[in-house]
């Protein structure tokens, strides 16, 4: 078992960078204006109605920011200053997903640290309780066994 | 038995964060919603009115004014909220200016609405794109916006407005009796 670990971590390890390095190098896709649109769109929370991106809504207020999105587009606006420029009225809220990467990571690290904690915690545990059993590794063998044979005359 | 060091450390890991949440937490104001406008001069906000006129909120700087989103459909905060401003409209008359912006309505319905609750004279926004409503970052009426001489949205309101709650924004804006 423990001969295995380090192959098996080496094998994850590369498949994650493998992973990773398609992800970069893959080319970005050429997108319509409309295409383009719609992604930011799906982005964009819908201000009248709920659990439903603008792109997604048929509302008045989604169909108005649909064609604010096309016009900023049209002038030249990337799709982070498209959202900014909707954050800026609504406020975060708009956003589906928060902008900062920070609300993302926040709930696995607290998990991962917790469990990382709980686990040293245990093993500290599970070492002082063995040191307690095992005899200092000084004794000789034979003062080991005459100790022991001493107690069991007690308990006798 | 002594405890393993560890252990200690467990406990304000996960008290303190805990207590940093709920001490934040219990130190806001539920009713107060925060926009982003606030601070902020308000977004020009300029179209056809209901009386067929062309208007822009630039016309009413100089003066503190409030900014009311609002639609005939909206049952009953609209029309509870409505006594509200024409009170704060005829008490204040010269020192404060009123603009409606109607949300997602058609004309003909706030006309209906005005001749039947009562019209207090101010001018109303038509918008029927939704881009004064997005420019203003409305979701849903009623809306209130309280904007200061220079321009400056000083508060929102998000809800029907009471004589109480109009009272306390009034005072902010430097009006009160």
């Amino acid at each position: 078992m423990k001969g295995l670990a380090l192959p098996v971590a080496a094998a994850a390890l590369l498949a994650l960078g493998a992973l990773v390095a398609l992800e970069v190098l893959r080319p970005a896709p050429v997108l319509t204006p409309v295409e383009h649109g719609l992604r930011i769109a799906a982005d964009l929370r819908c201000p009248d109605c709920q659990s439903l991106s603008v792109a997604e809504s048929h509302t008045a207020a989604a169909g108005a920011i649909r064609e604010q999105i096309g016009e900023l587009l049209a002038q030249g606006r990337n799709a982070d200053e498209i959202k900014q420029h909707f954050v800026n009225r609504y406020g975060e809220w708009i956003l589906l997903a928060p902008a900062a990467a920070f609300a993302w990571w926040l709930p696995p690290l607290v998990v991962a640290t917790a469990l990382a904690i709980l686990t040293a915690w245990l093993l500290a545990g599970r070492r002082a309780r063995a040191g307690a059993v095992e005899p200092k590794p000084g004794l000789p063998a034979a003062d080991r066994q005459r100790i022991r044979d001493e107690i069991e005359q007690l308990d006798a | 038995m002594r405890l393993p060091p560890l252990r200690w450390l467990l406990l304000p890991i996960l008290i303190v964060p805990l207590a940093w949440l709920l001490f934040t937490g219990l130190g806001r104001d539920p009713r107060e919603i925060p926009s982003p406008l606030v601070g902020k001069p308000l977004p020009v906000l300029a179209g056809a009115t209901l009386t067929g006129e062309s208007f822009s909120s630039t016309s009413l700087l100089g003066t503190p004014f409030i900014v009311n989103a609002w639609a005939s459909w909206c049952i009953p905060a609209c029309v509870d909220e409505h006594p509200v401003l024409m009170d704060a409209a005829s008490r204040y008359a010269g020192r404060l200016a009123v603009l409606g912006v109607l949300y997602q309505d058609t004309p003909d319905g706030a006309r209906r609405f005005l001749v039947r609750y009562g019209d207090g004279g101010w001018p109303h926004l038509l918008d029927p794109s939704g881009r004064l409503a997005v420019e203003l970052g409305v979701t849903g009426p009623p809306e209130t916006f309280f904007v200061d001489a220079d321009g400056i949205v000083i508060a929102k309101q998000i809800g029907p407005l009471t004589f109480e709650t109009m009272a306390e924004y009034l005072a902010d804006l430097g009006l009160s009796e």
